[in-house]
């Protein structure tokens, strides 16, 4: 059946929406992302206008996000208090972000900068997150001990150092607040620089900079997410009017229900096969933009906007 | 007497022949007279709006070939064009400004258009894609050759959104007294947005246009698509709030529905 999507100007079979909100719903609830680096060039290849899909996505992200979130608030995953500072420094680095991407179109190779960024900072995430996870498992399988004493290394040693030190309860660490506020910070430039939310750079960034456990990252994660998208679905409908509420609707059908699946499926995986699979897919879509930018394109005209 | 009757009967006999003759040029006209109606000149988009169909038909001189246009009135458009970068790296390089290009644009004739239309009167009717392409204003290009390379790299995308189409023979005629009936089913692109469109029949003869008709075709939006449209433009605010309340509620709700249902531990 096709429904008329009033402000994307087009018509669209329902079970497309749907069918993509429950996938992406489901890496959502399961790894803490919102999948916009996933859903919003879908959503433009089914033909609904970049702006539109970006803005619309974001609007879905609100629903998903807080189907996934109760859900892990329910089992505990989700500090709050370290969402908070992360949204903090995100709210700030969102704002630098707007002005810097003004500065970079003024320099003329904005979209030269802006995908190569990207498409780095996707790979070197990517690979770096696989390696790991996959040397812990191995590790996992020849110690018994849960819980690996590691030795502190430099660079957290120089985190301890910081002012403002404060207990994570519900992540069970230590952290200058500073911290959470910086990296948020620089999630939020480099998200809106990019129009992405950032979810792929946050996870690792809690993981592995912030030690925070797996389950409770997805949890905190998409608490922040959550926010991040109502504050962006509200600026989109305010000033760009792009916000498409059908096909938010559609999408958010399928993406709720595939969070709340995501989070129980996701409790039965291990901290490090959840981290290696997530790795395993930010590593596919970097190649899959890496085809894109390479192939000759089959239009050499296109509408603006999108990443 | 007899002079006044004899100017009586030649004055009867003159009015008579130029009622004749008057009478004669009329039914001539008629048989040659060109119509145009669109049945379906109103489109609704409705909730399960997935594009319509347009009948244009008429009568027209058995002798003439058909030329049917239909396009949305001339706009402008920005689009990103993709170039490399580095030798091998495909992205959006610059912007392209067009003005004077309908959204819509749609073709039909009997014949193929250069075989029954000269280049003259294909420009002064902007019929065809090289007369659009010459009536089109476009920044920046470098000279001729660049304008026309972008301006078919232009026509590849609007005919892959399906709102540019040229086509021949798909025209039914059937004559009748004299007179030729025409008709053609078009299909109506979803793709095409609310707005007014014109439907506009040439007839050809000798190269030439002899005879113009036109038909409105109106594309509107009902009902909630028109309320959320509206909403959307006019008051962003209160529809960013609507849609990010909407979203809340229906995280928490499904949220509500999964622990009632036990889908979780």
């Amino acid at each position: 059946m096709y429904l008329y999507l009033p402000v994307a100007l087009t018509s669209i079979n329902i079970l497309i929406p749907v069918g993509l909100g429950l996938a992406v719903g489901l890496l959502s609830g399961l790894f803490g992302v919102g999948g916009g680096f996933l859903m919003t060039p879908l959503l433009i290849m089914f033909g609904i206008p970049s702006t539109v899909a970006a803005a619309t996505d974001s609007n879905q992200i609100v629903a998903a996000s807080t189907s996934g979130t109760y859900a892990h608030w329910r089992v505990g995953n989700v500090d709050f208090k370290m969402g908070l500072y992360l949204l903090i420094g995100g709210f700030a680095g969102g704002l630098v972000g707007v002005q810097a991407i003004k500065i970079l179109k003024a320099t003329g190779n904005a979209d030269f900068v802006i995908k190569m960024t990207y498409v780095l900072l996707l790979g070197t995430v990517g690979t770096y997150m696989f390696i790991e996870s996959l040397t812990s498992m191995k590790k996992s399988k020849a110690a018994t001990a849960e819980v690996k004493p590691e030795k502190e290394s430099a660079f957290a040693k120089a985190l301890g150092k910081l002012p403002l030190q404060t207990r994570f309860e519900k992540s069970g660490v230590t952290h200058s607040l500073l911290l959470p506020i910086i990296f948020g910070g620089f999630v939020g430039v480099l998200g809106a620089i990019m129009g992405v939310g950032g979810g792929f750079l946050m996870v690792p960034i809690m993981v592995y900079i912030l030690r925070m456990p797996m389950h409770v990252v997805v949890g905190t994660s998409l608490f922040q997410i959550l926010f991040n998208c109502i504050e962006v679905t509200f600026l989109q409908a305010y000033t760009n009017h792009s916000v498409d509420f059908v096909l938010a609707v559609l999408l958010l059908l399928g993406s709720t229900v595939g969070a709340q699946v995501g989070a129980v499926f996701g409790r039965k995986l291990k901290g490090e096969q959840l981290k290696v699979i997530l790795a395993g897919i930010v590593l596919a879509v970097t190649v899959k933009i890496i085809f894109d930018l390479t192939l000759s394109p089959s239009l050499l005209l296109g509408q603006g906007g999108g990443h | 007497m007899k002079k006044n009757k004899v100017k009586k009967a030649a004055i009867v006999l003159l009015a008579l022949a130029v009622v004749v003759m008057g009478l004669a040029i009329i039914v001539d006209r008629a048989s040659a007279e060109l119509t145009a109606k669109a049945n379906h000149d109103h489109i609704t988009i409705d909730f399960f709006y997935h594009g319509s169909t347009v009948n244009v038909s008429g009568i027209s001189d058995p002798d003439a070939d058909l030329i049917i246009k239909i396009a949305s009135p001339e706009a402008h458009e920005t689009l990103k064009e993709k170039g490399k970068v580095g030798g091998f790296l495909w992205m959006n390089v610059a912007t392209l400004k067009l003005e004077k290009v309908p959204n819509l644009y749609s073709v039909y004739s009997t014949k193929k258009i250069d075989e029954i239309l000269s280049p003259q009167e294909m420009d002064k009717y902007v019929i065809g894609y090289p007369a659009l392409g010459k009536h089109a204003e476009m920044s920046p290009v470098k000279d001729e050759a660049d304008k026309a390379r972008w301006f078919s790299e232009f026509i590849k995308f609007k005919e892959n959104s399906k709102l540019y189409n040229i086509s021949f023979g798909k025209i039914d005629l059937k004559g009748k007294d004299g007179k030729q009936e025409y008709t053609i089913l078009t299909e109506w692109p979803y793709q095409a947005p609310p707005g007014d469109y014109l439907a506009t029949v040439y007839a050809v003869k000798d190269g030439k246009v002899v005879e113009i008709a036109e038909s409105k075709v109106s594309v509107e939006q009902v009902g909630i698509v028109k309320t959320l449209s509206n909403m959307a433009k006019n008051n962003g605010a209160l529809y960013g709030f609507i849609s990010i309340i909407s979203a809340l509620g229906a995280g928490f709700g499904v949220g509500l529905v999964f622990r009632k249902g036990g889908g979780a531990h």
